[in-house]
């Protein structure tokens, strides 16, 4: 187990070293020039030799005259900086220089990371709660009127876009009913003690709705993913046998074929847990939280390419441990498949 | 299947539960909540610095006010005589120039500390010099400024151009090559700031008879930890001069929050706010109509979209929310001080005959196209130039009479069209439909990617105009639909080419910026749809220079070279005394008449935005150059 771990993880390296690679050189295709948006400014109020002057050695400075795939390797830290002396790139901790707010990458991103990890947090927990109950429920009475009725809201939750799902809800349950607030994470003008209940219930409050939304935009997915493979499962013949044995229901269905129903699904779910460090672009423009999808946005709009990078280049390490911890997840789930090779 | 209702309920529950808790903080009347379309990033350093993002420049402005020089309501420079007790300008024979300034006594900041002369310089030095620009720091100070550049250059150890004089008198002496300028008495603006609060202990300002510097260990290294950890931050402790306290930013709500400063020195009329809190909060452009109805905020501020103004006006006429939230909505109008384009490239092209681009403005209905794109809420403009300007407003009459509004009138561009030349179809026959061509010469021709040669050896270009527009644009989609593809485009012979495209590629073909890719450097577009807006510093210096290594770096970008053109946008802002507004105002006229004679670009429309607040609030009067940050100094609670 100790080796295949070490094998995947050399694997993860030379993954990461290539997803970098090509996404770096997919941004840098985007043409656009840093030091002129950022000398722009200033062009106004100088000379235009002192302008220009200004903007050449911004240009050196930032290493912009390079070719390409030294610029790749600084940004990696792999090529001395533009001093000719330090390396100073993502392997020695150097995430970035975020152009649009005009300090580290990592600290713009800590604050937003925990709120998308909070929100997401409690949407995934709701949804799995949901889904994996209501899925095994249709599955064991198929065809029934309640699986026939959930069968067809799912379909329209999985149809309709996330975006109007959140601008209905958000008219029913803000401006009709006004039970949420309509955005925000915090009552404006509220002053609590840091960690206080007051601040983590009126946030609790804040972030409802988007919760609410998101659970049920995830709803129809996996409700028939869960479904799906569970009729598979209650379909096998060791299922009969078990039936035939005279095991009560209860057993046949969790400990018989929701337990062989777990492999597919577990790739599934793992992929939402890992999905919790992702932020929803939609939803957190909509609802106006801070969080990974907004920032991923802003950094977009503003050609915040070391801020974007930086994001992309976490989500893909996250995404590749996460490979990892499903195979070995099999492993544990179902005894047969060894995870060793 | 009971057990999973159950914990549905009881999620519900908890939700419902946290709604009733947190429902009873409400907005209160006298605390302004106010909604901000533009992201808050929460740089709070006392000036532009590092970040110029609109809200942080807002919040920045709303907690230190304490300058010396300042623009008043209609955006002219004026001496702040709440802060400046006497200010005196000598020219001198090399060219440059001494403001010599002394700042009143009792002066204090937020926390009560006296302010004096030093507070004044200390960020012009550090401006200045290498420990700043080793922090990220963008200036222009050390261009400006005597001995600024030999300071950064580590040549000297002061800023022979900064002097401290004495506790309360310092003097600031500017290059000559920024001089003469019209508005010179800008450069005489400086903010008190305390430098113990921003840079740390330890760092003071000395003068000892050569030029003023920064004691201590003044480098970016020793600065970064402070200077970052300041930036950031704001609370009860953070020390300002302005009319509010930045009392709190919550990074992770965005959200900012202000307290009336109790010590605040008065603004330069020597007004104090009265309102005792603002909050900013973010608003997103697909909710605020909602947020706004349900009380999350009650001030949103400069509504440009005809659409939104429409729905900000239906909300302040509907009695459900006015008694859903106790209090109903005012609202105040200004006009934008500038306006959305069309950019002609005058180099190439046909866009290089004025006749093209003449009949071009009169083959677009512009009052129609504004009336449908402002919703009513916008006007033309024929020059460059926005009706809030004072320069406009000392001039209406006399533009009115001189300026050629280019009406719409088909029959009057096919007039031009005929005149200049272009009468011929694609065989070199007589044209009667379809695309107009004209015999240029080989010069004009140039590299344009349409024209034809003939087997006689003429060269025949064809009126058909490649149009650089940028996606997801509603003003593109409307040029489109009421120019590039009306009936009277058509039958006037014109061909408009409309090539979506991102804003940043728009923008490299607008600049020719062959940096970023060789098809960027050759001219390929006729027509940009772009935006622009003036400050009350008007200054187009530059914008029409001849000089081919200037040109080449996008300081013209109409590529338009007209001599007159260009020596009066020089002449109005280097070669006029601040003094003498008189001259100014001349130059300036003939300017915008010469401007409306090539006509470079096509103002398309300028919008008529409003600022939408509870009608609690009493004597609020905003402005194009008068921000909420300055008009909400003179609003009051209604009793």
């Amino acid at each position: 187990m100790g080796k295949y771990i070490l094998k995947r993880c050399v694997y993860i390296v030379v993954v990461f070293l290539i997803v970098s690679f090509m996404m770096y050189m997919l941004y840098n295709l985007i043409p656009s020039d840093p030091a002129r948006a950022e000398l722009e400014p200033l062009r106004k109020d100088l000379k235009p030799d002192e302008y220009l002057m200004r903007y050449e050695a911004l240009r050196a400075e930032m290493g912009l005259d390079d070719p390409l795939i030294i610029r790749y390797l600084r940004w990696m830290g792999l090529w001395t900086d533009t001093d000719g002396k330090t390396f100073n790139g993502l392997l020695q901790g150097n995430f970035g220089y975020s152009n649009f707010y005009k300090t580290d990458v990592v600290s713009t991103i800590i604050s937003p990371m925990s709120n998308t990890i909070f929100i997401n947090i409690f949407s995934t927990i709701a949804a799995l709660g949901i889904t994996i109950p209501l899925g095994i429920f249709c599955a064991v009475h198929k065809n029934g009127k309640f699986d026939q009725s959930t069968q067809v809201v799912t379909m329209l939750g999985y149809s309709i876009p996330i975006y109007i799902i959140a601008l209905v809800f958000m008219f029913l349950f803000c401006v009709v009913w006004r039970i949420f607030p309509v955005m925000g994470m915090k009552t404006a003008g509220a002053t609590y003690a840091p960690g206080s209940w007051e601040e983590f219930t009126d946030m609790l409050y804040h972030i409802a709705l988007p919760v609410i939304v998101m659970t049920f935009g995830s709803l129809g997915g996996m409700t028939r993913y869960v479904r799906s493979a569970m009729i598979e499962a209650l379909s096998m013949d060791y299922i009969r046998t078990a039936r035939a044995k005279g095991l009560r229901e209860k057993v046949v269905i969790y400990s018989h074929a929701w337990r062989n129903a777990l492999l597919p699904i577990i790739t599934s779910i793992l992929g939402w847990f890992l999905g919790i460090f992702g932020g929803s672009v939609v939803i957190e423009n909509t609802f106006s939280l801070s969080g990974m999808g907004k920032l991923y946005w802003i950094g977009l709009n503003n050609n915040d390419f070391e801020l974007v990078l930086a994001i992309q280049m976490f989500y893909s390490i996250v995404s590749l441990v996460g490979a990892l911890l499903i195979d070995i997840s099999y492993g544990l789930v179902d005894p047969r498949v060894r995870v060793d090779k | 299947m009971k057990k999973f209702l159950a914990l549905l309920m009881a999620v519900a529950m908890v939700l419902s539960m946290t709604a009733a808790t947190a429902e009873t903080v409400t907005a209160e009347k006298g605390t302004v909540i106010y909604g901000s379309t533009t992201e808050i990033g929460g740089d709070f350093w006392f000036t532009s610095h590092w970040t110029n993002g609109a809200t942080d420049m807002m919040l920045r402005e709303l907690s230190s006010d304490c300058s010396t020089v300042v623009t008043d309501q209609g955006g002219a420079l004026v001496v702040n005589p709440t802060v400046t007790k006497d200010l005196v300008m000598e020219d001198h024979d090399d060219g440059s120039k001494t403001f010599t300034i002394t700042v009143n006594e009792g002066l204090v900041y937020n926390n009560g500390e006296a302010i004096n002369a030093k507070d004044f310089i200390w960020s012009t030095i550090f401006a200045c010099s290498k420990a700043a620009s080793d922090l990220g720091v963008k200036s222009t100070a050390s261009s400006l400024i005597v001995g600024g550049k030999a300071y950064f250059d580590g040549e000297v150890p002061y800023v022979s151009g900064v002097r401290l004089i004495d506790d309360y008198t310092f003097s600031v002496t500017i290059e000559a090559d920024y001089l003469p300028y019209f508005y010179d008495l800008n450069y005489a603006s400086f903010g008190a700031e305390s430098i113990k609060y921003w840079l740390g202990e330890g760092y003071d300002v000395a003068d000892d008879g050569e030029g003023a510097y920064i004691t201590g260990d003044f480098t970016g290294e020793a600065l970064k930890d402070h200077v970052e950890k300041v930036r950031f931050y704001a609370g009860e402790d953070r020390v300002s001069a302005g009319p509010y306290n930045l009392v709190a930013f919550d990074k992770s709500a965005l959200q900012a929050t202000l307290t009336i400063n109790k010590n605040y020195n008065g603004n330069f009329e020597g007004v104090k706010p009265s309102i005792e809190k603002i909050v900013v909060v973010r608003a997103e452009d697909a909710t605020w109509a909602d947020a706004i109805k349900t009380g999350a905020f009650n001030f949103y501020d400069t509504i440009t979209d005809g659409t939104q103004v429409n729905t900000a006006l239906d909300i302040m006429e509907d009695e459900a929310t006015k008694t859903a939230l106790g209090h109903g909505f005012e609202y105040v109008q200004f006009d934008r001080p500038g306006y959305g384009m069309i950019n002609f490239a005058c180099d190439f092209g046909p866009t290089q005959f004025l006749p093209v681009r003449q009949a071009i403005i009169q083959l677009l209905d512009r009052n129609e196209f504004a009336n449908t794109f402002c919703l009513g809420w916008g006007g033309v403009v024929n020059g460059p130039y926005g009706t809030a300007l004072w320069q406009f407003k000392d001039s209406e009459e006399w533009l009115e009479k001189n300026l050629n509004a280019y009406t719409y009138n088909p029959e009057a561009a096919v007039e031009l069209l005929v005149e200049d030349g272009w009468v011929l179809n694609a065989e070199g026959g007589e044209w009667t439909e379809g695309i107009r061509y004209k015999e240029v010469t080989a010069e004009e021709a140039g590299t344009y990617l349409h024209n034809v040669t003939l087997a006689d050896g003429r060269i025949l270009m064809p009126l058909i105009i490649e149009w650089s527009s940028s996606e997801g644009n509603s003003v593109s989609d409307l040029l489109k639909v009421m120019l590039a593809e009306s009936e009277a485009t058509k039958a006037a012979g014109v061909q408009i080419n409309q090539n979506v495209m991102t804003f940043t590629e728009l923008l490299n073909f607008y600049y020719r910026d062959a940096s970023q890719g060789d098809k960027y450097g050759v001219p390929t577009y006729g027509m940009f749809n772009l935006a622009t807006n003036f400050t009350p510093l008007y200054d187009q210096s530059y914008s029409f220079t001849s000089d081919p290594y200037y040109v080449s770096q996008g300081y013209n970008l109409n590529y338009l070279f007209d001599d007159v053109l260009d020596w009066l946008s020089m002449e109005m802002v280097y070669g006029v005394e601040s003094t003498d507004t008189q001259t100014y105002l001349i130059l300036w006229q003939k300017f915008i008449q010469r401007w409306n004679e090539l006509m470079p670009q096509v103002p398309l429309y300028s919008n008529v935005y409003i600022t939408m607040y509870p009608d609690w609030l009493e004597n609020y009067a905003q402005d194009s150059f008068w921000d909420f940050q300055q008009a909400i100094v003179y609003a009051t609670v209604a009793e």
